[in-house]
């Protein structure tokens, strides 16, 4: 067995179902006369020409927020069927990254979910960004206006705390099987159970039962014990680090990790060491991503009273 | 084998751990939108519920320099004390004005 995999596109995560599956519904009729209005009213917008869109149907999708003070266009890499061109709309100095879509709630199909990361990475090359969750459209510029204004502060002191910093993600795996093959080596009580259990006559349910609880709690304290070597390892190269979940029973670790732009090569190095050190683990290494794991700003919607 | 870093769009599962609930997130957006505020800017106004970033604390400090709102520091207790006073005088008379009952609510009131 290869010590480490490299992740492949396709390893059928179409079954992990999205928490809320928008249904998707009719836009009201009466939104034409939101789009009717021209997209330049403000200074502070990027000019962009209004192709020929159904009026009251075409939206923004919103991708990412960016410093810059520049508008900027990324090119014909945008979410949908007809990729549409991906550019910036200003707020003083910071921007989001939006194209031009039909207005609907995109469901997070697999095409739909990579070009949203896809517009992400293209982006990430120049600027530090501030990964939007998915499927965000908003109905006008002006929109997008307000949202930078209303978050500005948030935005700002996020994008310097993000500056020059790219996230990884490790997921470490193992064989169970064969972990238990080596503990039973070096653990004499659960070599002996074993024995107990093979020579034993009469019923070996308390001694199958004994090893069972033996055995998970080893498991337990091993991956325990890599975990934190791997976290050590890896802290010093890191400015940040965070654990989900890990997926299945083969699963020990499931991490992201904060890396300054400059220690890209040493954070690198790092990993190929673990995965040089532990001959019995699998590593899966990916990155670099928008620091999607380390950035959490939730923003809601409030009726405005009154429009003092 | 060596390990090799893949990049981030080559796994989808990844990708949707990341992508679906992570990053800059509007709550309950999907249903607003639906719903049909048709202009933001005039019906409905986007509000920061919660930050987080995750550096570690001191990290954070030596690395981040002071961008945050000004500090409140430079105000001394008894201005601080005075301040609340006068807010309280001042709530005493419009709950008065309005007879309102005594107790918090959250439903902002018309005027």
């Amino acid at each position: 067995m290869s010590p480490a995999k490299r992740t492949t596109g396709s390893n059928g995560s179409e079954s992990r179902a999205p928490k809320k599956k928008p249904a998707k519904k009719a836009v009201p009729a009466k939104s034409a006369a939101t789009a009717a209005q021209p997209a330049a009213t403000r200074p502070e917008l990027v000019p962009f020409p209004e192709a020929s869109r159904p009026a009251g149907r075409s939206g923004k999708y919103v991708y990412c927020i960016i410093q810059t003070t520049e508008p900027r266009r990324f090119g014909p890499i945008g979410i949908g069927s007809d990729p549409a061109e991906v550019h910036t709309v200003s707020y003083q100095d910071i921007a989001a990254v939006v194209s031009d879509t039909p207005l609907e709630v995109y469901d997070p199909t697999r095409e739909n979910v990579l070009a949203h990361e896809r517009v992400n990475e293209a982006v990430m090359r120049d600027y530090t960004v501030i990964p939007m969750s998915f499927s965000t459209v908003f109905k006008t510029s002006e929109d997008i206006v307000e949202l930078l204004r209303s978050a500005y502060d948030a935005f700002r002191d996020v994008l310097v705390k993000m500056q020059d910093k790219l996230e990884f993600g490790l997921k470490v795996l193992w064989e169970p099987e064969t972990v238990i093959r080596e503990i039973e080596k070096e653990d004499e009580n659960l070599r002996l159970l074993r024995q107990e259990i093979s020579n034993q006559k009469g019923s070996t349910y308390f001694a199958r039962m004994q090893y069972g609880r033996l055995v998970d709690s080893l498991l337990q304290e091993r991956s325990e014990k890599l975990v934190a070597e791997i976290f050590d390892t890896l802290g010093a190269v890191s400015v940040a680090s965070r654990t989900n979940k890990p997926i299945g029973d083969k699963m020990i670790l499931n991490a992201a990790f904060l890396v300054a732009r400059d220690r890209e090569g040493d954070f690198d190095a790092k990993v190929k060491e673990i995965d040089a050190r532990y001959e019995n683990l699998i590593l899966k290494y990916t990155g670099p991503w928008p620091p999607y794991n380390f950035v959490n700003i939730r923003l809601k919607l409030e009726r405005a009273t009154d429009a003092e | 084998m060596p390990v090799e870093r893949a990049s981030g769009g080559t796994s989808l599962i990844d990708v949707l751990d990341r992508v679906l609930d992570k990053g800059i997130v509007i709550d309950a957006w999907v249903r607003v939108s639906l719903v049909g505020i048709d202009l933001l800017t005039v019906e409905a106004r986007i509000v920061v519920a919660s930050i987080d970033t995750y550096i570690k604390y001191s990290e954070a400090v030596a690395q981040v320099p002071s961008v945050s709102r000004p500090a409140i520091e430079s105000r001394t207790s008894e201005d601080l004390l005075a301040e609340n006073a006068s807010l309280r005088a001042q709530l005493a008379a419009s709950m008065a004005r309005e007879e309102l009952p005594a107790r918090r609510t959250r439903t902002s009131t018309k005027a």
